[in-house]
């Protein structure tokens, strides 16, 4: 009887403590809020001092040791990666007597991991910076090396290829922090449709508030069982301010609620609480009440893109760059010949287009980095050489892919049975004009590129370099306020608009909205100063 | 003078038994203690070049952002109240449920019920949210579906704030009830046999037993997981909030805690300093709480006690 008290007694403790463990580590890796996240952070300033290398031949740099560098990259590794990274290794084995390990994120998360990467101080040599992973605000808190410096002395090559207006752009406090991708592309949005469906009712092509009301009217009469709008979240909103105005960024939206034209850009006004901004938060409710998106599309977690490329939805207006919108007609084309997609760039309601920022695609030098002159040799490499750079760009010639007509890129097999697709390490950031090979269907986002070089004009905003310690906390009040007040007026699911709106600008204004922007101002003011505008 | 003596007395005699205890020792000093000194990032403002000390010392402005949209007092009260629910329910729940099973005598039935309660435990939270979605969402939500077949009229649920706590409650006890119930059942098990057997010769029927035998028994294991319970009362089931709530802020009113409102704060702009204030902030809340309900307890009966 003891004996199996003693036994019982142990299985409850270990059932509850083995529950209460549970809940802890689950804990770890849904938010990143606890405060393990600060312990892996610890060691970070003993691995920070060690990148200056010591003495170096003027023009040339040490490459006596033997080296692995850390190479850095978000998204999913492709099938056939190991094999690259073989022959890659043999190549930089010969050249730069080094090796390369190249480590993948997956998209999963890549947020937190991404800055676990950064602050845990484990060295890495390359990592993939772009706007969208804050690139401007990494390098302000000093996350990366200055390669001023050393771009002469270890990539010379690479910093004559480089143009001298990208290295302008990509600096951040006079410094160069990451090398800028050369590519010259354009990832403003668009609005996707159903061609077929248009022609099939007779509707107009959806190319103005007007047009698209009328379009997404006339789906909702002829396909009951059809969605008109795939956008989910309120996300149509930033697409919505790119179609009706000429708004400066060419695509997401200007934090904060703030909204400058591109040709008076220092008058920097609040969009929040104006009266477009009520105008166009009764369009949203008319256009739910329409039913033009579910009624719980908060909830709704199915990508917009996927929404519309399976055919639920008749139309998408956020998210879809030329790029993308090309891969939507491609998979559909195999998967449903007979429908046929339409597309209407917001460049053309706008008046001109704007090419990315330097800063959208690059790759830095982590100050934990062992080895950041062999790292930014290799860097060179990769986009200079062409066997690098065709290796990691699209595979290996005759296995992955084939060049057809001498201009072409030609995958073996299809997406899903190929072991590297194209462009499958994410290279964006190294891609070299010189070298670059498309897909016979890319012929049309080549056109429409060079339709938007005709109305081109240089991309100010994604420069700008946001530093919101100031406003910190209000920040991430004001984003809060945003969440429970203004989404829900996002979709129309509040039946007073203005006084929901009103509601939503006293919350936000007690979040300390003012500040914020007053703050901002500043600071873009001080940035127009800079860039001379 | 004396007591030191007396501590290195106590480790010569009791050497093995120490030697037995470093392993854990360590264990926890170095999972648990050292990681503390990380606490200071709260007070900082963090940046790459400085490390943990180099970077500067800010006081308590990474505790702004809790407080500055007036939301701490809310998310407090949310995360306490869900929390109480959960445990006072979830417990006496499991408690009823597992001196039902352990009075079963089919012992197959036994073993099948026993099974189907513990099955949802293994579900994520991810499927949660989307059986959730397609039972109650307004255009083609089974719940809608029955309502419209019989002639009324659809309801939004995710549009009204008052059932979600009582949803969230459900989803909560459905999913965890099998493993605390298998908590209880094995220390009803460990109940010696001679206690029924004697009160059932004094003629006790099957509900004095239970009264009077069965839950007095079960007192100690009620207390240990209380304790344990109140400990993280401030942490919230992050996955159930995030998973069935997500965006809809029209919900956020009644069902945000505090682990949910520092996601969102953070998921865009990270901060450390920001994450570990808001981290403890929750610790030490859970702290006082756990240290006061156990002097309480070992007021009332020191046996119960954790410590």
């Amino acid at each position: 009887m003891v004996k199996r008290r003693i036994i019982s007694v142990c299985m409850i403790m270990t059932l509850a403590a083995s529950m209460l463990a549970g809940c802890g580590g689950s804990k770890e890796k849904d938010a990143g809020n606890t405060t393990t996240d600060s312990t892996q952070t610890k060691d970070n300033g003993t691995a920070a001092n060690t990148s200056d290398s010591k003495d170096n031949k003027p023009g040339g740099i040490d490459t006596s040791e033997k080296v692995e560098l850390q190479f850095y990259m978000l998204g999913d590794a492709p099938k056939d990666l190991p094999i690259i990274q073989e022959e890659i290794n043999k190549l930089a084995t010969a050249d730069l007597n080094a090796t390369v390990k190249f480590n993948f994120t997956t998209w999963t998360d890549w947020e937190q991991k991404y800055k676990l990467l950064l602050s845990s101080g484990q060295p890495i040599d390359l990592i993939f910076t772009a706007d969208w992973t804050q690139y401007q605000s990494y390098a302000k808190k000093g996350a990366f090396l200055p390669l001023d410096d050393l771009l002469p002395k270890a990539a010379p090559k690479l910093n004559e290829f480089v143009p001298k207006d990208m290295w302008e752009g990509v600096k951040v406090d006079k410094k160069i922090y990451t090398v800028p991708a050369t590519w010259k592309e354009y990832v403003n949005e668009g609005i996707a449709y159903r061609e077929d469906l248009r022609k099939k009712y007779n509707l107009p092509k959806p190319e103005s508030i007007e047009t698209l009301e009328q379009y997404l009217d006339g789906i909702r009469k002829n396909e009951p069982n059809m969605l008109p709008l795939a956008d989910n979240q309120g996300y149509q909103t930033d697409a919505i301010l790119q179609l009706t105005t000429k708004i400066i960024n060419s695509s997401g939206n200007i934090p904060y609620g703030q909204i400058m034209m591109y040709d008076t850009p220092r008058d920097i006004t609040s969009y929040w609480g104006s009266p477009k901004h009520l105008e166009d938060l009764k369009m949203y409710k008319r256009w739910a009440d329409k039913g033009y998106w579910p009624k719980n599309v908060l909830n709704v977690k199915d990508s917009a893109h996927d929404v519309f490329a399976s055919g639920k939805a008749a139309a998408v207006l956020g998210g879809e760059n030329p790029n993308r919108f090309n891969d939507s007609v491609i998979k559909i084309k195999s998967t449903h010949p007979d429908w046929e997609l339409g597309y209407f760039p917001y460049p053309n309601a706008k008046g001109f287009a704007s090419p990315v920022h330097p800063i959208h695609n690059g790759f830095a030098i982590p100050r934990s980095s062992k080895h950041p002159e062999r790292a930014l040799a290799f860097y060179e490499k990769l986009v200079t050489d062409k066997k690098y750079n065709w290796l990691t760009q699209y595979g290996i010639e005759g296995k992955n892919f084939e060049v057809e007509d001498g201009k072409y890129y030609k995958m073996i097999g299809d997406s899903q049975s190929s072991g590297f697709p194209r462009e499958g390490m994410q290279s964006w950031a190294w891609r070299n004009p010189e070298f670059m090979l498309f897909d016979k269907s890319f012929d049309s986002v080549l056109a429409m590129f060079k339709e938007f070089d005709k109305v081109a004009r240089p991309e100010i905003f994604q420069g700008f370099p946001e530093d919101w310690t100031p406003y910190q906390a209000e920040k991430a009040a004001v984003l809060q306020v945003e969440k429970q007040y203004l989404y829900p007026l996002n979709v129309g699911l509040v039946s007073d608009v203005e006084g929901g709106l009103k509601l939503f600008m006293e919350k936000a204004k007690q979040a300390g909205l003012d500040k914020i922007q007053a703050e901002y101002k500043k600071q873009w003011l001080k940035y127009m100063d800079d860039i001379g505008k | 003078m004396l007591k030191k003596r007396g501590f290195f007395y106590e480790l010569n005699k009791n050497k093995v038994m120490f030697l037995m205890l470093l392993p854990t020792v360590i264990f926890f000093l170095i999972n648990s203690y050292f990681p503390m000194v990380g606490i200071y990032y709260a007070f900082t403002s963090y940046d790459f070049a400085g490390g943990l000390f180099g970077s500067p010392f800010v006081g308590l402005d990474n505790f702004k952002f809790l407080y500055q949209s007036g939301a701490l007092w809310k998310l407090t009260i949310n995360t306490i109240g869900y929390n109480v629910v959960f445990i006072i329910l979830g417990n006496v729940l499991a408690i009823a449920i597992a001196i039902l099973i352990s009075e079963i005598r089919g012992k197959l039935f036994k073993k099948f019920s026993q099974s189907i309660m513990f099955l949802p435990y293994f579900m994520s939270f991810v499927l949660l949210s989307v059986l959730a979605y397609n039972m109650f969402n307004f255009e083609s939500g089974f719940f809608n579906q029955v309502l419209k077949s019989l002639g009324i009229a659809p309801v939004d649920i995710y549009n009204t704030p008052w059932v979600w706590p009582i949803l969230i409650t459900v989803f909560y006890i459905w999913k965890n009830l099998g493993y605390s119930m298998i908590i209880y059942l094995a220390a009803i098990m460990g109940i010696s046999d001679e206690y029924y057997e004697a009160a059932k010769i004094d003629g006790a029927n099957i509900m004095q037993r239970i009264w009077h035998i069965t839950v007095p028994m079960l007192k100690p294991t009620f207390v240990i997981l209380l304790l344990f319970a109140l400990g993280s009362i401030m942490k919230g089931q992050f996955d159930l909030f995030y998973q069935l709530v997500g965006n809809n802020g029209l919900l956020f009113d009644v069902t945000d805690i505090i682990d949910t409102y520092v996601y969102r704060s953070l998921k865009v702009n990270f901060d450390i300093g920001m994450a570990t204030a808001a981290g403890l902030y929750q610790s030490l809340f859970g702290f006082v709480l756990i240290m006061s309900v156990n002097y309480i307890i070992k007021k009332i009966n020191e046996d119960y006690a954790l410590f």
